[in-house]
């Protein structure tokens, strides 16, 4: 089942393939760069210590081999095995996400790993995909009923689907993580078609709804929020954040400071410059041609992926294609959106280039099914 | 599976509204970019240049350390540290040169202070001059325009009220050293930071250092501040409370003015110790600053040993003070009767050699009580000889805790030797070295030969004698109280006693009687101890005088003088042991010192008698020095 054929490997998205290899690669170079400290040796994970100046860029190589072997797992496994499957991630992410509730670890002040005893495990990640999948499931086997769009009737199971687990990761609190789930999910919902009244409808629904929802959100979170629309209005405070990355991202220029040169994040002005702000970083190093050049790998991604979505087989697996695409795009969006002033201080890394390794992996293993979904395009449909 | 017909469903167009929605926010990121980047790049550019966050530690006052009375003995006050910003500086080797010239130091010298702060950001200020006065700093301040990078910063630094006083006790900060960076036990410590390195600094630094507050400061280009983005403040370290008496270590310490040697007052009822002062002295604070290096040389001269506290950490031989654990061990033995007479001739023939007595002369005929009076060697060899040595050692050290660790301070303590044929076997390693020989232990028995004491050591066990045998575990902190009010430690008034040494109560009378008789006696050796009559204040004790080498030898150094005593005499309170380095005999040149901080810790006058000369006839005027009075039950 997990073997596979020579003529189905050849049929691997190589333009998806060459842009993730090479924004890996960018996130290894910009990553040397904001975690650079000639004084600390780099304990790797415990087992060696070694001689190198950028803890956080030897560990992401570390984590990119794992993540290029967690692809090729990705790779090999059968949609229909998602398929099959996909309610039983589905209970199982939610079991862990409510365990979590329970009895979860706390860091930061959000209760959102689970402690294995020998690693922290962070469920919401395994959710995106379990819904992912969901989703996927449910919307092919259930197409809308006058076969073009759905009533929003009809979107009550899938708009519930998507709630539980948002709702559950919402109250750890986690609002990027919920708010890429709910994406996800909605995205899904409008690749298959809604109509025109039932979208009115739920944004007007979803408007009425904001106003609790915007009480039920924790204090640093609204004020994010309201720091985003006059973020001068408190420079030292919530606005601190996006005011520096502004400032480093514009103060690249058209060709930037040079590398490792960025005054703002080798100053260590952006507290979060090996995560969340390293596009300030790469921003305020390569300057405005060194970020066009970036999101164009970006848009290359996106849209390769949108290629193989467009090509596969059958609903399900463009569904899951899609899904993780939106996904891709959701978190890209966001990401760069927020460090350049665009969008609010959520908390969701960059794909592919931020540090950290559950992210990683769990992209890999997204970027894995797609390509699962490039390879068995031209294979018989199984009975 | 459901089947996937690309028309039933729209999808292709989907997919490439999707595509559109991509290109369409891409192209709003990249617009954006071009605003930031572009239009306004040259207005960040700016920003960036004028904007960097420093992150400044604030550092935490230490601990204050008071005595009993709250004294406030070791405090803190502001200092001036210069240090250089090398991101600020163009050229830092002429800054530094520039600020030699006008501080007039060794540029040199500081190129390599310089150098040694290595391994920190260039945006860190790296330290080059520590504590400089107000005058250098209002030089800096004239020249500022010449010295870019060049900032002054004000950290508490370490205030001593009492200049010398105690110095062995307190212990001096010193800034971390590289090694001590390197171990475990210092792994949150920072570069720069300073840290007791001796004594109660350096046993309580835990308590005393407090915790370093920090400071996220926006500057300029230059170096200037202009805005705080955020601060976690200090908090002050704890404040100590030492059992020392202020007054009573300021009188020990004038004891041993311009000698060598160490005094250490104990209470008797608790083991608190009221004065531990050692000689000569050094300036703590001394240590603040950067140390000139004539002054390091004579901090580290060996003849000198500025540094060691003789206290704790000297290991003389006792000489006859240690006759009274002798005395106890025979009379509790029964070797001897407190009435037999031993006939002293001047020296003892004992194989082929001969052990003289002090008194050349002889004291003629004596019993236990003169023989401890006036410091027979004669008898003493005599009881010794019939106890042997390994029963000295086990009155000694086993019951009273001479040669054993007090654990009065943490670290560097002494132990010195009271010796036995086990530890003889034990010691050394040559065969023929091993072997006791019974001529040793008449040495022992007058508390010379291989004995060696520490003054505290000498202090516990006197105080065990007088005390009704309670050996007292010696201490020196009383109480530690947090910035906030918090009680970290309380050490409770009762003793914390090691052991009780079961003597006949009639055998500790019979020893009380003798050293009461040293001090009282027309005969006695320490009669300089005596207080003034008038107080009725009856001081009881025992002189020592250790030949420093044998006199064969031919070395001329005078003995080591010491006086144990201890007050008052019918009612002990506390024990004061004197020790002067070759300050000849005991009673006279150790029972006066103790003499006088008895007389500090009853608030009595101290009458400084003269000499007595019969042959001059001009008498010198008393001298009285005055003290605060105290009520003589307070302790």
């Amino acid at each position: 089942m997990l073997a596979i054929g020579r003529r189905v490997l050849s049929r691997v998205d190589w333009l998806l393939f060459g842009a993730t290899a090479a924004l890996l690669a960018c996130g290894l170079v910009v990553l040397y760069s904001a975690g650079y400290d000639p004084e600390s040796k780099t304990n790797l994970f415990g087992l060696a210590t070694v001689d190198f100046a950028s803890a956080a860029c030897l560990k992401q190589a570390v984590y990119i081999a794992v993540g290029l072997l967690v692809m090729l797992v990705g790779m090999s496994i059968p949609t229909q095995f998602f398929f099959h499957y996909s309610f039983v991630f589905y209970a199982l992410s939610i079991g862990m996400l409510a365990a979590v509730a329970g009895f979860g670890v706390v860091v930061n002040g959000s209760r959102r790993w689970l402690d294995l005893g020998f690693a922290n495990l962070q469920p919401a990640e395994f959710a995106k995909l379990a819904l992912l999948l969901t989703m996927a499931r449910r919307l092919s086997r259930n197409p809308p009923r006058d076969g073009s769009s759905y009533r929003l009737t009809e979107l009550v199971v899938p708009l519930a689907l998507i709630a539980l687990p948002m709702g559950l990761i919402m109250q750890q609190p986690d609002l990027g993580t919920a708010l890429s789930l709910g994406i996800v999910g909605v995205s899904q919902i409008l690749f298959m078609g809604v109509r025109p009244r039932a979208i009115v409808t739920a944004l007007v629904a979803l408007s009425v709804l904001a106003y609790p929802a915007w009480h039920m959100l924790h204090d640093y979170q609204q004020r994010r929020i309201l720091v985003l629309l006059d973020p001068e209005s408190d420079p030292q405070g919530s606005g601190y954040h996006i005011t520096q990355s502004k400032i480093a991202v514009g103060s690249g220029e058209l060709f930037g400071k040079g590398y490792r040169e960025g005054t703002q994040s080798q100053l260590e002005f952006l507290p979060e410059h090996t995560t969340d702000f390293v596009f300030s970083v790469w921003a305020e190093e390569w300057g405005f041609a060194g970020s066009v050049f970036l999101l164009l790998l970006f848009f290359g991604l996106v849209s390769s992926m949108l290629r193989v979505t467009a090509r596969s087989r059958d609903l399900f697996s463009a569904l899951v294609a899609f899904g993780i695409t939106a996904q891709f795009f959701a978190h890209i969006v966001i990401n760069t959106g927020m460090v350049i002033g665009l969008m609010p201080v959520v908390g969701i890394p960059l794909p592919l280039i931020s540090y950290g390794g559950s992210a990683m992996l769990s992209l890999m293993f997204g970027l894995g099914i797609v390509q699962g979904v490039s390879m068995r395009r031209l294979m018989f449909r199984e009975r | 599976m459901a089947g996937f017909d690309r028309d039933q469903v729209n999808v292709q167009f989907r997919i490439w509204a999707a595509f559109a929605i991509s290109v369409v926010c891409f192209a709003v990121l990249v617009g954006r970019l071009w605003v930031l980047q572009v239009e306004q790049g040259a207005v960040f550019r700016d920003r960036s240049e004028n904007n960097r966050l420093r992150t400044v530690y604030i550092p935490a006052a230490r601990g204050l350390i008071v005595d009993r009375n709250g004294e406030v003995l070791v405090r803190n006050r502001p200092s001036f540290n210069i240090e250089l910003v090398t991101e600020d500086s163009p050229n830092p080797k002429e800054t530094i040169e520039e600020l030699a010239r006008i501080v007039g130091q060794d540029p040199e010298e500081l190129k390599v202070r310089f150098a040694k702060e290595g391994r920190r950001r260039r945006f860190e200020p790296k330290l080059i001059l520590r504590d400089v006065s107000r005058d250098t700093v209002a030089q800096i301040a004239a020249q500022q325009h010449r010295l870019p990078g060049v900032v002054v910063s004000v950290v508490p630094t370490r205030d001593y009220p009492f200049g010398e006083m105690s110095a062995h006790v307190f212990g001096y900060i010193r800034e971390v050293s590289g090694e001590q960076l390197k171990s475990p036990a210092y792994s949150d410590y920072l570069l720069g930071d300073v840290v007791g390195q001796y004594g109660i600094e350096a046993e309580l630094e835990r308590y005393l250092r407090g915790e370093r507050g920090t400071q996220g400061v926006v500057v300029n280009a230059r170096g200037n501040k202009i805005a705080e983005a955020y601060r976690s403040a200090e908090t002050s370290g704890s404040n100590i409370t030492l059992t020392i008496d202020h007054r009573v270590q300021l009188a020990a310490d004038a004891a041993l003015e311009g000698k060598k040697g160490a005094i250490v007052v104990m209470d008797v009822r608790s083991g608190d110790i009221l004065a531990l002062a050692s000689a000569p002295r050094f300036a703590p604070a001394l240590f603040t600053s950067e140390i000139p290096k004539d002054a390091w040389s004579a901090l580290v001269d060996p003849k000198e040993n500025k540094l060691s506290n003789r206290a704790v950490q000297g290991a003389f031989a006792p000489g006859s003070v240690f006759k009274i654990f002798v005395a106890a061990a025979a009379l509790s033995e029964g070797v001897v009767t407190p009435k037999e007479k031993i006939w002293c001739p001047g020296s003892l023939k004992f194989g082929k050699r001969v052990f003289k007595c002090h008194k050349h002369s002889g004291h003629g005929s004596v019993n236990m009580y003169e023989a401890i009076v006036q410091s027979c060697d004669v008898y003493f060899y005599t009881v010794g000889q019939r106890l042997g040595v390994d029963r000295i050692n086990h009155y000694a050290q086993q019951l009273f805790g001479l040669g054993e660790l007090t654990e009065v301070s943490g670290r560097d303590e002494s132990k010195g030797i009271i010796p036995s044929t086990k530890w003889k076997e034990t010691y050394f390693r040559r065969e023929e070295d091993k072997k006791w020989y019974p001529g040793e232990t008449l040495s022992v028995a007058i508390g010379q030969g291989a004995v060696t004491t520490t003054p505290i050591q000498i202090a516990r066990s006197l105080a065990a004698v007088v005390n009704g045998g309670r050996v007292l575990k010696p201490r020196l902190v009383k109480r530690v109280v947090a910035s906030d009010g918090r009680v970290l430690l309380d050490v409770p008034a009762e003793p914390e006693v090691l052991r009780t040494v079961d003597l006949d109560p009639e055998v500790i009378e019979q020893l009380k009687a003798a050293m009461v008789g040293v001090v009282a006696d027309k005969r006695g050796t320490g009669h300089r101890a005596a207080l003034p009559e008038k107080f009725n204040i009856g001081v009881g004790g025992k002189t020592g005088t250790a030949q420093v080498a044998s006199r064969e030898s031919g070395n001329k150094e005078e003995d080591h003088a010491w006086f144990a005593g201890y007050a008052p005499a019918d009612n002990p309170q506390i024990v004061a042991v004197a020790l002067i380095e070759n300050g000849g005999h005991g009673g006279v040149a150790a029972a006066p010192a103790v003499r006088k901080v008895l007389a500090a810790y009853f608030g009595v006058p101290e009458e400084v008698e003269p000499e007595p000369k019969p042959q001059s006839k001009k008498r010198k005027p008393k001298i009285t020095v005055a003290a605060s009075p105290r009520a003589a039950g307070e302790g």
